[in-house]
């Protein structure tokens, strides 16, 4: 018998063959002496280990089984306890953090620096981008904008009206001053 | 002098409910209760006392750990029987890998010894008492090779089937085949041979 057939006789003792596969071992049982003495030998083999497995005793007193048992479960909790807190700072960290916070604030004013000389310039490149809306409530006075791309220059000319009646500001809003 | 009737025992259920609500006095009952089995499953598949020592009680403090998990489908005691399987199986495995394999212990897991055999056709073990009938089957199970003896032991005394075992293992069904027929054939033929030291 080959080693597939011999474990093919184990299997089909142990009732894990399928219907197909057990009637062939069957079959090999009826006409092979050798198969039918092993499946003896597999089934006193079976047999005496059946319900006789070795017994032990815990070679300790209860309560020192059972100490070293319930202080690993109270060790285990505190750890799982402590891993969930948040974790302190490392040594090194907090060593370092007296350097890095001076750091910090003079990255701070760089930072500020930097962004108020990039406003400064983008304002040098166009007089009118900071502009604001003022409404003039007051009927005494008059405003006459100039504005030159050219020159990069906004004015606005304020005047009293009672000294300067014939002044028209719609006259001086043509396009060549708005230009 | 009248008798004192027998306090009846808490049934194994309620102590896992009142263990699973936290009552670790319920906990140590369980644990009181079925250590020697547990013990005995980790020294059958370690056989050395201090590992299955230490098994065993690793094996209550994962039960504790994973009570909530524990939903009855299995009796209590067989549940931590598989917990303590699995903990004996990793342990195996990593002295497996720490120890050179002997070319003997290849041999051996391959069958070369085995295919030799003679087939048994007495029961070697007929006529003996329970006690000592499992003394030899202590002392033979010393005698076979980890993996097996650990597919014995999962077979004949956990009744797992083949496919369960080759999971449990981590091997395929095929090897799980082949060391239960070797493991059973070597039991066998190391029983003849204590029958005929009795008798010599």
């Amino acid at each position: 018998m080959n080693e597939d057939q011999l474990l093919q006789l184990q299997a089909w003792m142990d009732g894990e063959l399928p219907a197909e596969e057990a009637r062939r071992v069957e079959a090999l049982l009826r006409t092979s002496p050798e198969a039918e003495a092993l499946v003896s030998e597999l089934r006193v083999t079976k047999g005496f280990l059946a319900g006789n497995e070795p017994e032990a005793k815990v070679p300790e007193t209860r309560d020192f089984y059972w100490s070293k048992i319930r202080g690993e479960i109270e060790r285990s909790a505190a750890a799982e306890s402590a891993a969930s807190a948040p974790a302190p700072a490392p040594a090194w960290l907090l060593s370092w953090r007296r350097f890095l916070a001076p750091l910090s604030g003079l990255a701070m004013v760089a930072f500020l620096s930097v962004l108020s000389l990039n406003l400064y310039h983008r304002a040098e490149q166009d007089p009118m981008q900071h502009l604001v809306e003022v409404e003039n409530l007051d009927e005494t006075i008059g405003s006459i904008s100039y504005k030159s791309q050219s020159e990069n220059m906004f004015v606005v000319y304020l005047y009293n009206k009672d000294q300067n009646p014939d002044m028209d500001e719609d006259e001086l809003f043509d396009d060549q001053v708005l230009q | 002098m009248s008798s004192q009737p027998e306090k009846p025992q808490v049934p194994d259920e309620t102590l896992v409910r009142r263990a699973q609500r936290g009552d670790m006095d319920a906990f140590e009952e369980l644990v009181a209760r079925h250590r020697d089995k547990i013990y005995a499953r980790a020294y059958s598949m370690m056989r050395n006392e201090d590992d299955a020592i230490d098994l065993s009680q690793e094996a209550w403090v994962k039960g504790w750990q994973r009570l909530k998990q524990f939903q009855g489908e299995s009796s209590f005691v067989t549940w931590m029987t598989r917990i303590v399987i699995n903990l004996c199986l990793d342990q195996l495995r990593k002295h497996k890998r720490q120890r050179a394999e002997s070319i003997e212990q290849l041999d051996e897991e391959l069958g070369g010894v085995e295919r030799q055999m003679p087939t048994v056709t007495v029961n070697p073990t007929a006529g003996l008492e329970r006690t000592e009938l499992r003394a030899r089957i202590d002392r033979a199970l010393g005698q076979l090779s980890y993996e097996h003896r650990t597919v014995l032991i999962l077979h004949e005394f956990e009744d797992l089937e083949y496919k369960e075992i080759a999971k449990r293992m981590q091997c395929s069904i095929g090897t799980v085949m082949s060391r239960l027929f070797y493991a059973r054939r070597k039991m066998a033929n190391l029983m003849v041979s204590y029958k005929r030291e009795e008798l010599s």
